[in-house]
């Protein structure tokens, strides 16, 4: 594997297709009682929150230019072991949290005939394969979603236009509290890329505190765009149905031009795909192997007994799917823990092994 | 060495186990010693008429008086040879070298040095037009088989003491020799070694043509699909390459030369993009990358639509295609398959017949194959129509003919086995192979990945030469290059 360093610019364009990659999949998982607006607040708010998670790790990177893993491994050989098991298992449910409404959204809306296992498994053999290359590698083809998701949104919110009627729905700002934590919660989702941040940014240099800044503005503004023509185009009809952004795209027409689901579907796919063989990677490298073959697949199994037990047992699934739960254990991953780092890293033997480390 | 006349001549003898083409002309030198010479050749190699003219006319009349060995041997090259390549050489090893490259060499009995006279003259192809790489404007050159020849087409464009030819040999049997070609001031010399190391690395027993080698320069457990080694029958564009940085391999015996490294984006620039109006020449680069993807994904897309979603058809295409492989007896994944094979031998028939029977398999595969086929309902219209467009697209961007049609095959199948969501992942995996290949190290999909916003002036498009004057591109600079 490749030992080059690449540029941090590209490592957080592909997290934020990533984070982008939620509201594509997810149930849109927001309130139904609330307002657009309230709705855009709460995002806003949500965001707000995924950067603060952000800065321990960033902390960390601009101080060692190293990820959190190394770090922590060096600044506590002790806690290896506990720290690789808490990681390896969010990691295998951050997996999960995707590839389930993945393989349900494809089941359910674009083609029933399929068993969901059946495409976990060829997925996850596609994912093997990229996570064997690496991350650099990963984020190269991450240039190539990034231009297929431009088309792709643009052809979705083009082609949606046409439809647009602002006389049902308004913009006043209505909401409870209780729908302001459903919703906040629901925005906090993308904050896992900040757990693969922390986990893959060792090899990355010309880090700049703006570039997660722009990727969470970035993220905001295709949640807002997707938000808002699902609010006025799709309208209440949208509230009822599952996988609103998959209804929106197989909405939109441009002339004669329909089917922008095929492509949406393909969006959906390529980012699930990069999401896994990042996680893939992160993981690996938090067991302190990394793009080893050995663990790669035997991670790979794992995901896919989890998916099995998942897709056959609704419990499984609801415990996998679950926002609360992603949410708490992201914040622990990508926050709590970094941040007792960012103050372990301030004792001046920590420094010293570090800056030997990146000496070395 | 010895230096004895006669123990040299048997030695030579014994290593060509008396081969009928081995020439050795005994002379007596006019002296008062009467001092033993001979001049040793392959026949065949050399032309017998420079070899009288500039050796053997001057040196019989020429009178040594009472020299040894050793001092007429020293008059030989100072005063009675009348060519202008001359090389002195020492040992057997040299003696063959020499003779095999179509030299002449003198040997005198009791000298220690020996003479190799450049009298090469063996018939060669003439420098043609490469069929291959046909150009509208531009030169008509293309290279030959001998190496000197081609030498000297690069020399005659890079008239700057910074060109180096360094010599190689390689194959243990055959003793190829190969020259590397590069820039002085523009090569990066970590990226030399490199290319160095994995040619001495290269223990085949013959070396034929320049493909031979091609498998030896890619880079350790990089993607093998696509190539990473360039190859041009055209010195112009070796040259441009070499401005790059560049590296040009030239084989002896083959008009092929090799070109390391070798980026994607490369398969679509043309040496006519250089000369055409800009505008012209980005319309033509994005036909060519536009003919890539129909070639790559156009069957398979087809079959998988066809198979798994018709209701993506428009409404008319889609009647006639169901009308039209409804009549047809195999599914439409097989049907596609097969006529893509069928191409396949077609176009293999097509290339080894001989050119008198080409016309006839032409009308039999055009008429027998194609229309009575259609007509008869083994296959439909639809379908031959898309592998026939998706063949032409192949040929815009030849040189990735082998990599279009086994992913072509591939996308068929996976097409038919899981729609569309199957050609995604496929894609998905294709993009990832190609973006981990590196070709000498250098990313092979560099400046598309990694992105480089200054060297995409000569990729989709483009940009006019008083731009494209302003930075020097050099290979070895292209992001995230391991040299």
């Amino acid at each position: 594997m490749s030992k080059v360093r690449f540029s941090s610019k590209r490592l957080l364009l592909t997290l934020m297709l990533c984070a982008c990659s939620v509201i594509l999949l997810q149930n849109y998982d927001i309130s139904e009682k609330s307002s657009f607006v309230f709705d855009i607040l709460c995002m806003l708010f949500g965001l707000a929150i995924c950067f603060v998670l952000f800065i321990p790790s960033v902390i960390i990177k601009m101080r060692t230019n190293l990820d959190f893993l190394t770090v922590a491994r060096t600044v506590t050989p002790k806690l290896k072991i506990p720290l690789a098991v808490l990681y390896s298992l969010y990691f295998v449910y951050a997996a999960e949290f995707f590839l389930l409404p993945y393989t349900d959204m494809f089941s359910k809306k674009y083609y029933s005939d399929v068993t969901p296992c059946l495409i976990a498994l060829i997925l996850l053999s596609a994912c093997v394969y990229a996570a064997l290359k690496g991350v650099n590698v990963i984020t190269r083809f991450g240039i190539f979603l990034f231009v297929f998701a431009l088309i792709t949104n643009l052809l979705m919110f083009g082609g949606s236009i046409g439809t647009l009627d602002f006389e049902l729905y308004g913009f006043e700002v209505t909401g409870s509290v209780n729908d302001f934590i459903k919703n906040t919660v629901y925005f906090i989702i993308p904050a896992f890329i900040v757990t693969l941040f922390a986990c893959l940014s060792g090899k990355t240099k010309n880090f700049k505190l703006r570039q997660p800044l722009f990727a969470l503005i970035v993220t905001g503004l295709k949640y807002g765009l997707i938000m808002f023509f699902i609010w006025f185009s799709l309208g209440d009809y949208a509230s009822k149905q599952e996988y609103q952004t998959f209804i929106l795209a197989r909405a939109a027409r441009i002339g004669f031009f329909g089917g922008i689901e095929s492509l949406y579907l393909a969006l959906a796919t390529m980012s699930v795909f990069m999401i896994i063989s990042l996680v893939l990677c992160a993981v690996t490298k938090s067991a302190g192997k990394e793009s080893d073959i050995k663990y790669v697949i035997i991670f790979a199994v794992i995901l896919f007994a989890a998916h099995m037990c998942g897709s056959y047992l609704n419990s499984v699934k609801e415990i996998f799917t679950n926002n609360y739960i992603f949410a708490v254990f992201t914040v622990i991953t990508a926050a709590v823990i970094p941040m007792m780092y960012v103050f372990a890293g301030r004792k001046s033997s920590a420094r010293k092994t570090l800056h030997s480390i990146n000496m070395s | 060495m010895n230096n004895s006349l006669s123990e040299i001549l048997s030695d030579l003898k014994a290593d060509f186990s008396d081969s009928a083409d081995l020439t050795i002309r005994n002379l007596t030198l006019k002296s008062e010693r009467q001092i033993k010479a001979a001049i040793v050749t392959i026949e065949g190699l050399c032309d017998k008429e420079q070899l009288s003219q500039s050796v053997i006319n001057p040196l019989l009349p020429y009178d040594f008086k009472s020299m040894k060995g050793q001092e007429a041997a020293d008059k030989i090259l100072s005063s009675v040879m009348a060519s202008s390549d001359v090389v002195v050489i020492y040992t057997k090893k040299e003696i063959i070298s020499f003779i095999t490259s179509g030299f002449a060499v003198i040997i005198v009995d009791g000298a220690q040095q020996m003479f190799a006279v450049g009298v090469q003259g063996y018939s060669f192809r003439g420098v043609n037009e490469p069929e291959s790489e046909v150009v509208q404007r531009g030169s008509r050159e293309g290279f030959s088989e001998p190496l000197r020849v081609n030498m000297s087409l690069i020399r005659r464009r890079m008239k700057n003491p910074d060109l180096v030819f360094e010599q190689m040999t390689v194959g243990r049997e055959s003793k190829t020799q190969l020259m590397l070609c590069y820039l002085k001031s523009r090569v990066s010399p970590k990226l030399l070694g490199k290319l160095k190391k994995r040619l001495n690395s290269c223990n085949l027993d013959s070396v034929l043509a320049s493909g031979y080698l091609s498998e030896y320069l890619e880079d350790e457990r990089s993607s093998r699909l696509f190539s990473g080694v360039g190859i041009s029958e055209r010195p112009d564009t070796v040259c441009g390459k070499l401005t790059e940085g560049r590296i040009a391999v030239i084989v002896d015996g083959t008009p092929a030369v090799l070109i390391v490294p070798r980026l994607f984006v490369e398969e679509f620039q043309g040496v006519d993009d250089y000369s055409n109006r800009t505008y012209y020449a980005a319309f033509i680069r994005l036909t060519k990358y536009l003919s890539f993807f129909t070639a790559l994904f156009l069957p398979g897309l087809y079959v998988a639509l066809a198979q798994f979603h018709p209701e993506y058809f428009p409404t008319g295409i889609l009647i006639k295609t169901s009308e039209s492989l409804a009549q047809t007896p195999l599914p439409v994944t097989l049907e596609t398959l097969a006529i893509t094979f069928v191409y396949e031998i077609m176009k293999e028939a097509g290339l080894r017949i001989p050119k008198s029977l080409g016309h006839a398999v032409g009308i039999v595969g055009a008429l027998v194959i194609g229309e009575s086929a259609v007509n008869a309902g083994i296959i439909s219209s639809s379908t031959l129509m898309v592998v026939a467009t998706a063949a032409i697209c192949s040929y815009v961007t030849s040189p990735l003919y082998p990599p279009v049609t086994m992913l072509r095959f591939i996308f068929i199948i996976i097409g038919g086995l899981c729609g569309l969501w199957g050609i995604v992942i496929a894609t998905a995996v294709m993009i990832i192979s190609m973006c981990s290949k590196t070709s000498l190290g250098v990313p092979y999909m560099s400046s598309l990945a990694p992105f480089s916003l200054r060297t995409m002036r000569d990729v989709f498009v483009r940009a006019d030469w008083k731009s494209l004057s302003k930075h020097i591109i050099k290979v070895q600079r292209f992001k995230e290059t391991e040299v």
